[in-house]
């Protein structure tokens, strides 16, 4: 049987405190500020269900924290925005852990808003004198779902890009206004860097205002109110358990608190973070998906096409916006009882379940399509790779520039410079060595095999006593052809045109001066793996080996002009060549 | 029914409240200010070390020193530029065979640009009127030292300087970066 003592305001009656407190409390008026934090009650005990309101605010105390230190770092245009991300995600110590709790906390701010909202219509807590504090706690649950809307653009990655073009353009397709507000949106008619402008000046300075704003509302009109303490209760037991918040309810939300901060470090932690797509590429065909709270309009989507089409994107969300404004105004019987508001709580329910339905059915259909999760790892590995060039900084393009750090790129260079000189690409470079576009291609060894002078082949080196053309039916040529094709490794040589073509090696008198043992040497390269990576690494350190050129070779060796990881890259561009063509 | 609310119950529970609310702020201010001292432990701007061309030594006079701007690579933070002006310098000389001397246009007192005053042939800073001589001495004003001497090679006739930045306000010449 208990009722803590409620701290009584200071009244100019009441005995003064000495010291130190007196003097603050003189000038501050403490006791005032105490009593209006710390001072509420709670009728009816203290409950978990009563701290999520509190647990709310405290993930969005976490994600002002973490949105000022990303903020630090975050530079916010098409050609900064992905770039500061991936440097903030993979370069800065905690980057990752500081953005990942910003990300999912985002999301569990989500759930605990949703679950404080179930918990005051279970309660019956937005009913009568509650009525304008339900709407500024459903004016905040809108603010939480324009920060996501907001936010998610920011990273400016595929899923941030695409996700905010299919929102934009929704928002585009509203009846008279749509166009304007589209643009007004978007900051113009296309997306660019007034488009990420403006989401982050809403997401980083006009929410946050409107957010403690409301909050401080909310937060008055619950102590002016108080909790609606449970339905079960009688009006003797409410008296009889009433306990002071400070400190009964205030440690019930610190565990919470706690508990869920715990489990988004785990979510944080166990995934490196938040993910970081490619930048975001507008000629792409990317699989868009919304995230996961967005699911069910997703969804909804789906069921109306066509000019119906703004019955899942408007029609509906404005009506579910509209009774949830208007309920505490329709719902006015006498007793919060959940069972004395069946219809209520049935809406709820039948909610639920298809917001529950909605997700599942997308979710579902992802799971067991292969085409989603085929775009979707292959959007993983192209995340990665632009993640791990970034790393050697991005030039001043911005985004996608990233891909010109690809090896291949620099392989040109290095082509470009030690290479050109001699050899050609597509006709374009010197004039002293084979043109290796569409090199390891069937139609380049088949064109080297039929005159291995010509212009393309052995012709500009100009060696004294090269190979003869081969000749033959065109049954035998495809079987040659298909002979060497096949050491290049490649996946769809045919093993049996391939073998029909070592037998005729000796009627060619292919042997006379090629072996197909990796080990011989002889006056012509020994063919065994030419084409692949190694065959042709081999070749760029040292082409005159035996096995290789040999005597007849005329190609410097890169062996040591070369670093070991250039000359890995040159031969990969080499071999790149073959679908060049 | 709840417990009798002794003093020691709220006293426990005020604790635990702060504690919990402590370990979560420190949870995320922790991390944050780490993030935030990222850059004490990387720099976040790079150049390239070595020497630019900035002139040809034919372009610079006995007495009259030639402002000229180097051009080069940085990283800066996420973005890598490769032609970029990273600063500019003096080139002096005293006497026609003297060799060229280079030195940052960045006062060592708070970083304005030094300008050079061809009526009394001193270095003068517009910001708060620091003066050096053609030596790159301090001559009067608030500069804790003598203007920053940069590296000079002539490779032929083109100058070729490394150039640096040094922290403002010591006496002490310290390159940063």
């Amino acid at each position: 049987m208990s009722v803590g003592p409620a701290p009584a305001p200071p009244s100019p009656e009441s005995p003064r405190p000495a010291g130190r407190r007196a003097w603050l409390e003189d000038r501050l008026g403490l006791a005032g500020i105490e009593s209006a934090i710390l001072g509420g009650q709670m009728p009816g005990g203290a409950s978990l269900w009563h701290a999520l309101g509190s647990v709310a605010a405290g993930l969005f105390v976490l994600e002002a924290t973490t949105g000022i230190f990303l903020a630090l770092f975050y530079a916010p245009s098409v050609t900064s925005a992905w770039a500061s991300v991936a440097y903030i995600q993979d370069q800065l110590p905690f980057g990752w852990f500081v953005r990942g709790l910003h990300s999912f906390g985002s999301s569990a701010l989500v759930v605990v808003a949703g679950l404080h909202l179930l918990q005051v219509l279970v309660f019956g807590a937005y009913r009568r004198p509650r009525e304008l504090n339900w709407i500024v706690g459903l004016a905040l649950f809108g603010l939480t779902a324009m920060f996501a809307l907001s936010g998610y653009l920011l990273p400016y990655d595929q899923k941030g890009y695409w996700a905010k073009l299919v929102e934009a353009t929704i928002a585009g397709s509203a009846p008279a206004v749509g166009g304007a507000v589209q643009q007004i949106i978007q900051g113009g008619a296309a997306f660019g860097n007034l488009t990420i402008t403006h989401a982050y000046a809403v997401h980083a300075l006009a929410l946050p205002a409107a957010f403690v704003v409301f909050v401080v509302l909310h937060v008055y009109l619950y102590r002016k109110h108080g909790p609606t303490p449970k339905w079960s209760l009688s009006a003797e037991q409410i008296v009889a358990r009433t306990v002071p918040a400070w400190p009964d309810q205030t440690v019930r939300n610190a565990s919470l608190g706690t508990l869920v901060l715990l489990a988004v470090t785990f979510v944080v932690v166990a995934r490196h973070g938040a993910l970081l797509e490619s930048p975001a590429d507008p000629t792409s065909s990317y699989v868009a998906r919304p995230e996961w709270y967005a699911l069910p309009l997703y969804q909804l989507r789906m069921y109306f096409e066509g000019p119906l089409e703004i019955v899942a994107t408007m029609i509906v969300p404005g009506i579910v916006t509209t009774l949830l404004l208007a309920l505490p105004f329709l719902d006015r019987g006498r007793s919060n009882r959940p069972a004395d508001r069946p219809r209520v709580m049935i809406a709820t329910g039948l909610s639920l379940v298809a917001l529950a339905a909605l997700s599942t059915i997308t979710l579902a259909k992802d799971a067991h399509d292969p085409a989603f999760i085929k775009a979707r790892a292959e959007e993983r590995s192209k995340g990665e790779s632009a993640r791990k060039l970034a790393l050697k900084g991005i030039g001043p393009e911005g985004g996608l520039a990233v891909f010109r750090n690809d090896p291949l790129n620099h392989a040109h260079e290095i082509w470009d410079e030690r290479c050109s000189g001699c050899h050609a690409l597509s006709g374009t470079g010197g004039d002293k060595a084979s043109d290796l576009k569409g090199y390891d291609s069937r139609a380049w060894i088949r064109g080297f095999l039929e005159n291995p002078d010509g212009s393309l082949y052995m012709g500009p080196a100009k060696l004294d006593k090269g190979m003869k053309p081969v000749q033959g039916t065109p049954e035998e040529m495809d079987a040659l052809v298909e002979m060497v094709y096949a050491e290049t490794g490649a996946p769809d040589a045919d093993a049996a045109r391939a073998a029909r073509g070592h037998e005729l090696v000796p009627q060619k008198d292919c042997d006379s001066c090629h072996d197909f043992d990796a080990e011989s040497e002889n006056t012509g390269p020994n063919l065994k793996g030419r084409g692949t990576l190694a065959w042709v690494t081999a070749v760029i350190k040292d082409a005159g080996h035996g096995r290789l050129f040999g005597e007849k070779n005329k190609m410097p060796k890169f062996e040591t002009k070369l670093t070991p990881a250039e000359i890995d890259d040159l031969a990969r561009f080499v071999l790149a060549q073959k679908i060049a063509l | 029914m709840a417990e009798p609310p002794t003093e020691a119950r709220r006293a426990f529970l005020a604790t635990l409240t702060a504690a919990l609310g402590a370990a979560a702020g420190a949870l995320a201010l922790i991390p944050g200010l780490g993030f935030l001292a990222g850059p004490l432990k990387r720099a976040t701007i790079r150049g390239a070390d070595q020497p630019l061309r900035v002139a040809s030594d034919r372009e610079v006079q006995p007495g009259k020193p030639v402002r000229v701007i180097a051009v080069g690579q940085r990283d800066d933070a996420w973005l890598r530029l490769d032609h970029v002006t990273l600063g500019s310098c003096w080139l002096v000389r005293s006497t026609e065979i003297a060799p060229v001397r280079a030195f940052s246009t960045v006062c060592p007192h708070l970083g304005c640009g030094v300008d050079w005053n061809e009526k009394t042939g001193k270095f003068d800073c517009p910001c708060h009127a620091s003066s050096f001589d053609l030596e790159g001495r301090c001559l009067s004003g608030p500069s804790p030292r003598g203007l920053d001497e940069l590296d000079v090679h002539a490779d032929g006739h083109d100058l070729l300087v490394r150039y640096q930045r040094f922290r403002n306000g010591t006496p002490k010449k310290e390159p940063i970066g």
